[in-house]
């Protein structure tokens, strides 16, 4: 605590010392849920703790004064929200300074010491960062530092020991990246060629009774990237070495390695994406002993569509680092009326599939399928319509069995303005399956006064097997830069993802209020 | 107690310089052809509109369609710019880039890969929305994203020109 308010008063002196007074900003963001015991949840996966209340608190402060600046973040977990890994593997401390730094940047300088967000590439070999909804933060508390000259060289090199929910992880982290940019150096000025790469180390000592050959104390990544872009064309390409590293998978050490690939093509309304990658032993965690969500020194995410909508995000696809190839389509078009901007239709078809790696099922086998197409139609200033068509097919044993489960997604989603206030929105959505919880229906109202008001009912409701309805109300107010959200529901067990990312969280029944505020 | 004495001095320290005026931070962001820019040469003298957004922000896109439908209407009466600045992470950037492109939007597109910028500017919720004026100040902000709530942008913006 006292090194708390040293460092504040640190912070907050410095513009007693110079002629400037510099800016403190900052932010809060707090979510509370008070829990009900509900007799309609299956026991099983449901949650009816003791302490009824959870609440996950974050303010964060950053100072800046011309070139420098340096912040804190204070994490209140009074207790824990349920399913959050932090609750289950931290070690229960119920306030952290979970982030402090002090930074110097110029155009081609950058020095940072204390906890460092950083990633190489596309994060395939290292990716530090936080993520609120997921309760991930595995920044790296040292130094890092980084260096161009002009355009043409970049260099970043970092060190220290990584976050591991509320505490440090036992391994150290280093790492440097280097990216060249060739069209720059050779002055051509049509495109766009870079090379770059970058190494990374973490070291875990061996326990001193190690014997047994499970484990490695330095395990060593490399990455290899080329990035091309030329009239509308780009491409992209990474790969990923890494050194022999311990794995739920497979009985030693084993060597792994990630490739991805990707290739756009823009021309006027018409966008085109295709990715393709291919990951093998490639889950890199950052203690031995760690466990869950947070305990992740690499970013893999899953390369699938990403809904908002209910029923198309029932079970998402969880990515397999350690063996999985395929990839995903993307195409986005637009047609608009050239006398009306208000009038217009947005396109866009998906699809994307992956598959197992027969050294860990046995046989490569179907993990995930979705071929999905949306068509989002602006009629009138005054009217928007939005259908979404999604066939989704998925491996409950990911990979282990042939078996796969398919779902049918329609959703249609409407969204009215009476004036420049008042709007309404609507969904309805239907799950048509022969499999596994058979069908779902979904549909929801919301009610929004601009600027400060919104209100929303939804239910989602299984009629195949569990008879279960997941309701939910909600009321929010918005004021400036400040949010309030007021909802009571019960929740559906399963994923929720971000970025691709997911954690797993238990069925409740309660009431949330999640405030948010920037200053 | 401590934690009392804790809070106050927060607390102290926020009252002491929430008049401050905060402004456009600098740091590197990405076009999108790729090249890296300081966020400070993108304002170009002109008021801004500044949306974060993210791919998998439905309200995001929402506000940023219909900024783009009524974007020219507005310049008509105002110099300004719109600066959409997407926080998806370098895995989701292309999608973000292709997403730009398909919907026709006629901003500046700024990708903030390693969100920095989103660090700087404390967005802990998307879509948020800034006007900055000319000289880099940060006039307004708004959290959330309701239906017809752009029309609030439109009317700080007449009130910045004037």
């Amino acid at each position: 605590m006292r090194q708390l308010i040293f460092t504040l008063l640190c912070v907050t002196s410095l513009p007693l010392f110079s002629q400037e007074k510099g800016y403190l900003t900052g932010s809060l963001e707090s979510n509370s849920i008070y829990y009900v015991k509900d007799n309609g949840l299956n026991k099983e996966n449901s949650v009816d703790p003791d302490d009824r209340f959870g609440s996950n608190n974050y303010l964060k402060l950053d100072y800046t004064l011309g070139k420098f600046s340096a912040g804190i973040q204070l994490e209140g977990y009074l207790p824990t929200l349920q399913g959050y890994d932090i609750g289950l593997y931290g070690s229960g401390k119920k306030a952290i300074l979970g982030i402090k730094y002090a930074s110097w940047q110029d155009e081609n300088f950058a020095f940072r010491v204390g906890d460092i967000f950083e990633q190489f590439g596309s994060g395939l070999v290292f990716r530090s960062y936080e993520d609120r909804t997921l309760g991930i933060n595995n920044s790296i508390e040292g130094v890092n530092a980084s260096y161009n000259f002009k355009n043409y060289v970049s260099v970043k090199g970092l060190y220290g020991r990584p976050r591991l929910y509320d505490s440090y992880a036992d391994s150290w982290i280093r790492g440097a990246d280097l990216s060249l940019s060739v069209s720059d150096i050779i002055g051509w000025n049509s495109g766009l060629l870079n090379l770059e790469g970058s190494v990374v180390n973490r070291y875990e000592a061996l326990p001193e009774d190690a014997s047994n050959a499970l484990i490695v104390d330095n395990l060593n990544l490399y990455s290899a990237r080329l990035n091309f872009d030329y009239k509308g064309i780009n491409m992209a390409a990474e790969y990923v070495g890494k050194g022999k590293d311990a794995s739920f998978n497979a009985s030693k050490p084993v060597q792994g390695h990630g490739f991805l690939a990707e290739i756009g093509y823009n021309y006027k309304a018409l966008s085109v994406l295709g990715t393709y990658r291919e990951l093998n032993y490639m889950n890199t965690t950052l203690a031995r002993n760690g466990r869950g969500v947070g305990n992740v020194m690499n970013y893999l995410p899953a390369l699938t569509r990403q809904y908002t909508y209910m029923l198309a995000n029932l079970n998402p696809y969880q990515v397999q680092g350690d063996g999985e190839r395929g990839g995903q389509l993307d195409i986005y078009y637009s047609i608009r009326s050239k006398e009306d901007r208000s009038k217009y239709w947005n396109l866009h078809f998906n699809a994307s599939m992956f598959y197992s790696n027969k050294n860990i099922t046995g046989k490569s086998r179907l993990l995930w399928r979705d071929i999905n197409a949306d068509v989002e139609r602006q009629w009138n200033r005054k009217f928007k319509t939005s259908l979404l068509v999604s066939v989704q097919e998925w491996n409950p044993s990911l990979g282990f069995d042939d078996e796969t489960y398919l779902s049918n997604i329609f959703v249609l989603d409407g969204l009215y303005k009476f004036d420049r206030k008042k709007s309404i929105r609507a969904e309805l959505q239907y799950l048509y399956s022969q499999d596994y919880e058979k069908d779902w229906v979904a549909a929801l109202v919301e009610f929004s006064f601009a600027p400060k008001w919104s209100f929303s009912v939804s239910d989602m409701y299984n009629l195949g097997t569990t008879d279960t309805h997941y309701y939910s109300g909600s009321v929010s107010y918005t004021r400036k830069n400040t949010r309030l959200q007021l909802s009571y529901g019960r929740n559906r067990a399963g994923y929720v993802c971000s970025g691709g990312v997911c954690r797993y969280t238990p069925a409740y029944t309660g009431a949330n209020l999640t405030v948010t505020s920037s200053f | 107690m401590k934690k009392i004495s804790f809070l106050l001095v927060i607390l102290l320290l926020i009252a002491n310089y929430s008049f401050a005026q905060s402004v456009w931070p600098n740091v590197k962001v990405e076009k999108i052809n790729g090249d890296v820019v300081n966020t400070k040469d993108v304002l170009e003298g002109k008021p801004a509109i500044v949306s974060f957004w993210g791919v998998t922000c439905k309200p995001c896109m929402t506000e940023l369609n219909a900024l783009n439908e009524v974007m020219e209407e507005w310049q008509e009466e105002i110099d300004f710019n719109i600066i959409a600045v997407s926080i998806d992470d370098s895995r989701f950037t292309s999608r973000a880039r292709s997403m730009a492109q398909g919907f026709q939007w006629g901003f500046i597109c700024l990708f903030d890969k390693n969100q920095d910028l989103k660090r700087a500017m404390n967005v802990s919720l998307t879509p948020q929305t800034y006007i900055v004026n000319a000289k880099g100040e940060i006039v307004y902000s708004h959290t959330g994203y309701t239906p017809g709530s752009e029309y609030e942008l439109f009317e700080k913006l007449k009130e910045i020109s004037e």
